[in-house]
């Protein structure tokens, strides 16, 4: 018997080849869209400069303010012809150079900001370990080697306390060349093109800000050289992207060429007064003294510490960041951080410390979905932009929703991003002076929710971060502190719902990073911007 | 229903796909088909993108499945097909809790379009539909002990078969399964070295196809099988890092299946099957047993299996 139905089968095989080869594309990112700058600060130019580090690591010594040239004047042949170069330069704009324009165009600040996120996932690349030559597993050095850019490990290794460095210098760059760019826009006052030309319509919402140096090449200059310092592979990545910032000013009929390319000097000139009067003096460079780790744990048993942290890792890897802690803090002084420094954390035998150790052997049993949703949306762990990086965001679209201008988008980004970085460094202070280790190392029934960092337990760095982020931002967006507040007692209780950090690691860390946060709001409060 | 395997997809916690919607044979007009079966599905190296590895900090991962899945003709020519699988995973080193729950309801029709008696034997096509959907809130996002990706998916598949009148029979099928994004616990990550701002995760559709040779006689069944599937887009595991739904799976695996029917209503069943090939997959061994068992359920009198 035969019963023939081809029909169905054919339809169904040409819809499946039909189908089979399309493609699946995340969503697109918010755009950011340009947003008119109504606040002008024209009195921002006064507003306090972050200072240079002395020879002592003492913030002490003020930054060399870069001179420029005066502008020419708007009558004189010289701008009149920089008027014509800009009108070619907009009709001769493509359309993909207009959208570049509108992607430019909002706020400059947050986009590096962003720019400088999505570096810190692409290499928050844990190191893998490799079989040397006798077959033992071991770790590669972490060293950027020119020779072979693209080898893994890839340097640097923007962990958490990377990346909060990372974030605070861009921001620092961006508020001191800002606020120098500011002083100059102010003193000659020569207003943006389509003021002085009634034919130039600019593609992006006019404003009355003086436009001489540019605040968009200031901020391309300054972000550039930030990035190149912190990822060597990435020059020509960021030097591109820089020029396209620029460009896209005259695409976009906002700016003429000197104003970027005096900008541009300017912005260059502050970052390089950054990185060699702050990043290489802040000790960084020796944050990752292996050697000094055994001095380290002599010292934390001379203070009562009965167990001692081991790396959870196979092969054991080395401790990230030992001296993270000593690298200069930039909203108070060393001092201070060692008073911040919290007492012995309870220690195994005692009822306080067995007390928070049963919650975790409960919650490591019976982990709820809402419980592993907490731990996996503020883990921020490898590939991501990590617990800084998580509070830049939230900083960045509190700014883009409150529609700051240029300045107060570096000054809000500076505070939060220096409350972020002293965050960290107090925190590694404090898990570097009591070496505690992970609840798992303690009792390896419990089972996490979450990859285990590779450093001690005790204080929680995402309950200090977010602290200090949540505490800044409440400062800068009163209307939010309530949910700034909540986040990160979100994001720290995440760390015991995934069984990596004991509850005093997280309600200390809270402390800690709340009173953190205070000192970058002190300095907020002082900068001269509500004046 | 006379047979199932599971296609691993490897990272997803294993066995996320019954295939019995892959063979050539049809459920009788009023008859059910009970299956329970216990799958397992082990690997200690896995293809990190295309390079192959271990990993010291995983060791060995296992996923381990129960399905339940019933097979009723509606037709000699129409059988619906339903299951529902609970799915376990774990890691020996991995210090990450291993996951647990009931996956994905599936549901199936197979049709079968076209029979001709031919050259000793009889040639069949089928078409077979496919929908399934998640029945638990469980974790897309901590990959790879995620019991699956969390998405809903319908799927399109053609099977050839011939089978000789003396029992040996050839099949090859080939299918496309359209799967929806997902929703990660994160609301950011890296796609392909860009930072994705959402929550939400493509999951690539997948395409896979399969030859089998076997042979089949009233109590018995055995088949040697090769079947490989691709997804259609998605961005490698990163280095050194976990899985997660983006990625574009891929593999290919040999296996063996056999069935002994102890009474004409209850039959055993087994298959082992061994991953070749992969991308971002795990080099998997796999093993299954299980049980099938016949139901009366409205057969007309002169079929009955009785």
């Amino acid at each position: 018997m035969k019963k023939i139905h081809i029909l169905p089968v054919l339809l169904g095989l040409g819809l499946v080849l039909s189908l089979s080869r399309c493609d699946k594309n995340p969503p697109e990112n918010p755009a950011y869209a340009p947003y008119p700058e109504t606040r002008l600060d024209s009195n921002a130019g006064n507003w306090a400069l972050y200072k240079l580090l002395d020879g002592s690591g003492a913030a002490t010594v003020d930054m060399a303010i870069p001179a420029i040239p005066a502008p020419d004047a708007v009558a004189s042949p010289a701008y009149q012809a920089e008027l014509d170069a800009l009108r070619a330069a907009m009709s001769g704009a493509s359309a993909e150079e207009k959208e570049l324009a509108l992607y430019w165009g909002g706020n400059g600040v947050l986009r590096w900001h962003e720019i400088a996120r999505e570096l810190a996932a692409n290499y928050n690349v844990p190191p893998n370990y490799v079989y040397d030559s006798t077959g033992n597993p071991v770790y590669p050095p972490l060293v950027f080697n020119p020779a072979n850019p693209d080898a893994y490990p890839r340097v640097p290794f923007a962990n958490p306390p990377v990346t909060s460095r990372l974030l605070a210098l861009l921001a620092v760059a961006q508020y001191n060349a800002l606020v120098v760019a500011w002083d100059y826009k102010f003193q000659h006052k020569r207003l943006a093109p389509y003021r002085n030309a009634s034919d130039i319509t600019p593609l992006i919402p006019e404003n009355d800000l003086p436009s001489y140096p540019s605040e968009d090449a200031v901020v391309a200059a300054a972000s550039r050289e930030i990035l190149k310092f912190i990822f060597p592979r990435e020059v020509a990545n960021v030097t591109a992207k820089a020029e396209e910032h620029k460009k896209s000013r005259l695409w976009a009929g906002a700016n003429v060429q000197s104003d970027l390319s005096v900008g541009d000097s300017l912005g260059r000139a502050v970052a390089l007064s950054i990185i060699d009067g702050w990043a290489k003096k802040d000790k960084m460079g020796a944050a990752n003294n292996q050697a000094g780790f055994q001095g380290q744990k002599d010292d934390a048993t001379a203070r009562g510490i009965t167990k001692l942290w081991t790396s959870r890792d196979i092969p054991s890897r080395p401790p990230m960041l030992p001296f993270f802690g000593n690298v200069v803090t930039w909203n108070f002084d060393n001092a201070t951080k060692i008073a911040l420094r919290p007492p012995l954390p309870p220690q195994p035998g005692t009822a306080e410390f067995e007390k928070d150790m049963n919650e975790l052997r409960e919650i490591s049993k019976n982990r709820t979905r809402e419980q592993l949703r907490i731990t996996a949306y503020w883990a921020d762990g490898a590939g991501s932009y990590t617990p800084p990086g998580h509070w830049n965001r939230t900083a960045a679209e509190l700014i883009y929703e409150n529609q700051f201008n240029e300045i107060r988008s570096a000054r809000a980004m500076a505070l939060v991003n220096t409350a972020l970085e002293d965050a960290g460094i107090t925190c590694w202070d404090v898990k570097y002076y009591y070496l505690l280790p992970r609840p798992t190392e303690m009792d390896p029934s419990v089972t996490t929710g979450t990859g285990i960092p590779n450093f001690p337990a005790y204080t929680s760095g995402h309950s200090t971060f977010s602290a200090a982020g949540a505490e800044v931002l409440s400062y800068l967006f009163p209307n939010d502190a309530p949910r700034m507040r909540e986040m990160a007692k979100e994001a720290s209780e995440s760390r015991i719902y995934g069984c990596i950090h004991y509850r005093f690691d997280c309600e200390v860390g809270l402390e800690v990073g709340q009173k953190v946060g205070a000192y970058a709001v002190t300095r907020g409060r002082n900068d001269g911007s509500d004046e | 229903m006379r047979q199932i395997y599971l296609i691993v997809f490897l990272f997803i916690g294993g066995n996320a796909l019954a295939q019995m919607p892959t063979d050539a044979l049809m459920m009788p007009h009023g008859q059910l088909c009970i299956l329970g079966q216990y799958a397992q599905s082990e690997w200690e190296n896995y293809w990190e993108g295309e390079k192959k590895r271990s990993n010291l900090n995983l060791g060995t991962f296992s996923s381990r499945s129960a399905l339940l899945m019933g097979n009723y003709g509606i037709t000699k020519n129409l059988n619906v097909m339903l299951g529902v699988p609970y799915v376990w995973t774990g890691a020996d080193v991995s210090y990450i809790s291993g996951q647990k729950g009931l996956q994905d309801l599936m549901l199936f029709l197979k049709y079968q379009a076209l029979e001709i008696s031919a050259a000793g034997g009889a040639f069949k096509v089928q078409a077979t539909g496919g929908l399934s959907t998640p029945v638990s809130n469980y974790t897309p996002d901590l990959m790879p002990f995620s019991i699956g990706v969390h998405s809903q998916t319908a799927s399109l598949r053609a099977v050839l078969n011939y089978t000789a009148d003396f029992g040996l029979y050839v099949t090859a099928q080939a299918g496309h399964t359209w799967r929806s994004n997902t929703t990660a616990d994160r609301d950011a990550y890296l796609f392909d070295n860009k930072l994705i701002y959402s929550d939400e995760m493509p999951v690539p559709n997948v395409f896979d196809y399969s030859a089998r040779l076997g042979f089949i006689k009233p109590r018995y069944q055995a088949e040697v099988w090769y079947d490989a599937f691709t997804g259609l887009s998605g961005d490698d595991i990163r280095y050194n890092e976990m899985p997660q739904a983006t990625n574009k799976m891929a593999a290919s695996q040999v296996g063996f299946f056999g069935k002994y029917f102890v009474t004409k209503r209850l039959g055993v069943l087994a298959t082992i099957s061994k991953v070749l090939s992969g991308r971002n997959a795990g080099e998997a061994l796999s093993w299954s047993a299980g049980v099938t068992y016949f139901l009366d359920i409205n057969v007309p009198k002169e079929t009955a299996a009785n």
